[in-house]
């Protein structure tokens, strides 16, 4: 689409096209999109909200804008009666904790090397990963839990919570769909200055992918963090149950009790998901540019 | 440019490769993998052969092998059938919608915008808040005297959405779209830092605008995260279990909105045939493997 | 830290593998299919119902520490608390952990993993008797009859209703615990506000039901008459269907005998009923999330008196028996049980301690204390009776205590859960969705079933 305006900008200029929160009349009916987009996307959340601030449910459609009168924190306050929330988070953070160190550690090694290393026997690895990344843990359910319990003799423990989630599949096809990006001329350079592949890992390589780590650690924390199934499996120990199963619990056997039963779920959901909404607010703003054209600047 | 692979020796190289690190690099992965899933995964390929159902350590039991005999009643099953065709529905709404909303949305979320984090936070939310709760507001929104029917007043579709045989799927597609999105489009974003700006100012220089921009240096750019986009959302729709359990209990009228996996759970652990359920999920697998080999070779060809 | 570890699990992992294929009796492996799949198997019995011998009772006289599972309702979780502190206090080498476990779906997953793992408790308060004749395949049932006293006990405790509870080898792989009779609930004041009488409800035949649920749709404010959950889980047919079909038929079962029993001129009329109900615009075909009797967004509930504690003061409610075609005198009324069983599980190493425990539990003391707490009948012969008191402070309960002389179990018969699927798939297609004629339907779900419960 280059057009006789080229002559007209031929000159470069100083300053850049859109400079930082200017409000162009060009930008309007996109950002108004974008915001419409939003509130659809948050009305659910919204709604979830107010659902679990109510006191007496309204399921109509009045019921998304509720009498103020009507708003309370009960719902909340008859969770923390049931459930204990602070040892259920710390479980939480215990379980999400040791699955994010071992997909870090052991995951970022893994699509490195199925991406920037060339051995025979790569594509194995890599579609054993898909393999299990297609394959839907109900099949593995059971021989797992066998596994585990019984082999492994991890009933009743963090670990045995931990291992199945330990390494993310998906955080490896990340990881290594990311260092695909990177041009392979990069590490070679450093090959050549004699550099180790450890040393090319961690100087090179993890600073410039650091926006698909951020991604792939807020991915791999939502697994474990609203997995219910395995950890109750794993143990019935109110004291190493994690957030997700005290609640599924919580929801389970709150029909007979709360005044405001499906309020008192939303409660729950909300409290679940205030912990992963403030991990990714925190990290989201690492995804500033990298400026990887000043990395193989001449 | 020509590269020396520093150090590697001439006859190690052809045959391990040329980097044989990456096999130290991958080895705790490897030992992770076989460590926890070549057990089940061999038990789950085993027992598909049998009549098999788990019983009591010690039990005495009678499984019979029954050869291929699953996997025929699989494929011959009506409500299987139903099942895939539903769940190849679900992909062909859902993939395309996610890659075009999710890359669009990231380069919108790319630039610098007022209001930047809230409008990433709010495409991100759905896809943390727990599907149980969620289902509450969709419910509520596509049920028979629901939002959605309320404002289309006559044209609501009778018998109403999530009833409905051929309506049940794409709501369903529709939902898990909107909640899922929020993943892809933080794998975009992530993506996009690694297009040097300066690819962008060159061009808008050049007079480009904004679809020119976007089909020419953003698209290219983020080519090995498409695929991974692709396959993950293939992958997803092929799995689709909570949203059909939690939305139409139990696979909808008529198994309209019945997964592939759904059924799997209902055989294999209501039922207890985990045999005939691991035929189910070797035969699944096997398809969504064909449909990721086929995409990726599409996607990934230099 | 990572590295040896999974070194010495790789490790571990090739040994389970090997020992997985050597070793015979591996009952979670592939092996044992191995040893009993050579050739036809041993037992003619076998591969048909006949149970797989789990723990053989040689521990039956073991004492020691046992753990439980009770559910989490909380309620349920006081008595259980309370049981368990009363023995722990006498029975200082007898000591029993109670944990709790969510009733419902998940905890059937849950149960049949751990006999999979062979890491079940020694009893769980509240085993279904759908899944019993599963559990009991996988040999994770001990039948109580081993016990000497076994049999004896549970017929003197519930009376002829225990015979519903043996499994087709004529033992008890479950002990009848607490029942929850099914009967129709309706809301005092909407009753009022349609205009219909609010103590003697015309609730007893086909065509007075349906009136009514006429009139209270349109003149009560209300969305359903009554709204019981349309969807496809297998055991929703316990709460429309069955409970109307076991008193339509004088308290017949679904199967009986391996003969299906619901294509009878009963069961036709029965589903007839809801249909027209579903067509009426009186029922709604789609799920409501949350409890709509107690929302206030249906007029009756089809329900048992565990509801009662969650309607509170909610509800003005009333309750009858459920409708029959012509109606019947209230005594002669049967229906569902909604009951839930004690099991005893094969990986229990402590049989003698689980057997005085369980017994412990159901005394008469114990029964009381059930009831006492959350309402529920425990499974003994005339309640009302053993436990005057009881009932003179809690009147609305009588009707409970009456009906629970009268309950009808879910058949035990092998195949139990894919029967109910066979039979809730039907009944979905034909009378909620009216896609099939009905009689098509369950002629073709009775062919299915027969051979289910066959045992093949």
């Amino acid at each position: 689409m280059a057009t006789s305006v080229t002559t007209e900008r031929a000159a470069p200029r100083v300053d850049r096209p859109e400079p930082a929160g200017r409000m162009s009349w060009r930008r309007v009916p996109g950002l108004a999109a974008l915001m419409l987009g939003a509130l659809l996307f948050l009305f659910p959340f919204y709604y979830m909200v107010v659902g679990a601030l109510q006191r007496e449910p309204n399921s109509d459609i009045s019921g998304a804008f509720p009498n103020p009168a009507n708003l309370t924190f009960a719902n909340f306050a008859d969770i923390n009666a049931q459930v204990d929330l602070v040892r259920t988070l710390i479980n939480s953070g215990i379980f999400t904790g040791g699955v994010l160190l071992a997909t870090f550690f052991i995951g970022l090694l893994a699509g490195y090397a199925l991406a920037q290393l060339d051995f025979r026997g790569r594509s194995v690895v890599f579609n054993t990963m898909l393999l299990i990344l297609v394959l839907p843990f109900q099949l593995f359910m059971i021989p797992l839990y066998v596994l585990i319990v019984r082999t492994y003799g991890l009933a009743d423990s963090y670990l045995g919570m931990i291992l199945p989630f330990a390494v993310n599949a998906t955080a490896v096809f990340i990881f290594r769909q990311f260092f695909l990006q990177l041009p392979r001329d990069l590490f070679d350079y450093a090959r050549i200055d004699g550099a180790s592949e450890l040393m090319i890992l961690r100087r090179i390589a993890i600073p410039l992918a650091r926006p698909a780590i951020i991604t792939a650690m807020i991915v791999t924390f939502i697994g474990p963090w609203n997995e219910f199934l395995w950890p109750f499996l794993i143990t019935k120990q109110h004291d190493l149950q994690p957030l997700a199963v005290a609640l599924a619990n919580y929801i389970s056997t709150v029909a007979a009790r709360a005044t405001n039963p499906f309020g008192s779920i939303l409660a729950g959901a909300v409290v679940l998901a205030v912990p992963a909404v403030v991990v990714f607010v925190i990290f989201q703003r690492q995804f500033i540019e990298s400026n990887l054209g000043s990395g193989v600047k001449g | 440019m020509a590269v020396v692979a520093a150090g590697h020796g001439g006859r190690m190289r052809r045959l391990f490769g040329r980097d044989p690190i990456g096999y130290a690099f991958v080895a705790p992965y490897v030992l992770f993998l076989a460590g926890l899933f070549a057990y089940p995964l061999l038990v789950a390929l085993y027992i598909s052969f049998f009549d098999y159902f788990f019983a009591a350590p010690g039990a005495h039991v009678a499984r019979p092998f029954v050869g291929l005999d699953n996997y025929a009643a699989v494929l011959s099953d009506p409500v299987f059938q139903r099942s895939i065709l539903n769940v190849a529905e679900f992909i062909l709404i859902n993939v395309p919608l996610t890659v075009l909303l999710s890359l669009v949305l990231a380069s919108a979320l790319n630039a610098k915008l007022p209001f930047r984090t809230f409008f990433r936070v709010a495409y991100y939310i759905p896809y943390v808040t727990a599907s149980v709760a969620v289902i509450g507001v969709w419910l509520w929104l596509f049920s028979g005297g629901g939002l959605l029917n309320g404002v289309l007043g006559p044209l609501a579709p009778s018998p109403s959405w999530l009833v409905n045989d051929v309506l049940a799927m794409p709501v369903i597609a529709l939902v898990v779209t909107w909640k899922q999105l929020g993943f892809y489009v933080i794998l975009y974003l992530a993506a996009l830092q690694n297009i040097p700006r300066e690819l962008y100012e060159a061009s808008e220089v050049d007079g480009a605008g904004v679809v020119r921009r976007f089909t020419a240096i953003t698209v290219p750019g983020v080519r090995p995260v498409t695929t991974l986009v692709v396959i993950l959302a293939t992958i997803v729709g092929a799995n689709l279990f909570t949203e059909p359990y939690l939305l139409t209990g139990g696979g909808g009228p008529n198994g309209a909105s019945m997964s592939p996996v759904l059924l799997m759970y209902q055989q294999g652990i209501e039922q207890g045939h985990a045999g005939y359920a691991a035929a189910i999920g070797t035969v699944l697998a096997i398809v969504v493997m064909a449909i990721s080999a086929f995409n990726r070779f599409v996607l990934e060809r230099e | 830290m990572s590295r040896t570890w999974l070194r010495l699990s790789s490790i571990a992992a090739v040994l389970a593998l090997l020992l997985a294929a050597c070793v015979g009796d591996n009952g979670g492996g592939p092996a044992a299919s191995g040893a009993a799949a050579s050739g036809a198997p041993a037992s003619g019995a076998a591969a048909s119902g006949a149970p797989a011998s789990g723990a053989a009772p040689s521990a039956a006289g073991a004492k020691g520490a046992i753990k439980i599972w009770y559910s989490n309702n909380a309620e349920e979780v006081t008595w259980g608390k309370a049981v368990v502190a009363a023995w722990n206090k006498d029975h200082p080498d007898e000591q029993v952990t109670g944990e709790e476990i969510p009733a419902g779906k998940t905890s059937e997953e849950v149960i049949g993993a751990s006999i999979t793992a062979g890491n079940t408790p020694c009893l769980i308060f509240n085993t279904s008797p759908a899944a019993v004749p599963q559990f009991e395949k996988q040999g994770g049932l001990v039948a109580l009859d081993s016990f000497p006293d076994g049999a004896s006990y549970i017929k003197d405790r519930s009376g002829a209703l225990a015979d519903q509870y043996k499994f087709t080898d004529g033992k008890y792989y479950q002990m009848p615990w607490k029942t929850n009779p099914v009967m129709i609930f309706y809301n005092k004041t909407i009753f009022a506000k349609a205009g219909l009488p609010t103590d003697n409800p015309p609730l007893k035949t086909y065509d007075e039901f349906l009136a009514t649920a006429k009139t209270l749709v349109a003149k009560g404010g209300v969305q359903a008459a009554i709204w019981p959950s349309p969807s496809a889980d297998f055991y929703q047919p316990w709460f429309d269907f069955y409970p109307l079909f076991i008193a339509q038929s004088g308290g017949k079962q679904l199967v009986e005998g391996g003969a299906p029993q619901f294509t009878s001129p009963d069961g036709l009329a029965v589903a007839a009923f809801w249909k027209s109900l579903y067509d009426g615009n009186l029922v709604p075909k789609e799920a409501y999330t949350g409890d709509s009797f107690a929302d206030q967004k249906a007029a009756m509930a089809i329900v048992g008196p565990w509801a009662i504690a969650a309607y509170g003061t909610k509800v003005k409610w009333g309750a009858v028996p459920v409708p029959t075609k012509d109606g019947k005198d209230p005594k002669d009324i049967h229906t569902f049980s909604d009951e839930k069983s004690i099991g005893m599980y094969s990986s229990c190493k402590n049989l003698g301690t689980a057997w005085d425990f369980l017994k412990f539990s159901t005394s008469k003391d114990n029964d009381g204390q059930l009831l006492t707490l959350t309402g529920q009948m425990p499974m003994r012969t005339d309640v009302a009776a053993t436990y005057p008191d009881y009932f003179k402070a809690h009147p609305e309960y009588t009707a409970f205590a009456d009906q629970a002389s009268r309950t009808v179990e879910v058949p035990s018969v092998p195949n139990s859960v894919e029967m109910w699927q066979t039979f809730r798939t039907a009944y979905s297609e034909s009378v909620i969705f009216g896609k099939t004629p009905i009689d098509q339907a369950f002629k073709t779900a009775a062919d299915k079933i027969k051979t289910l419960v066959s045992g093949n």
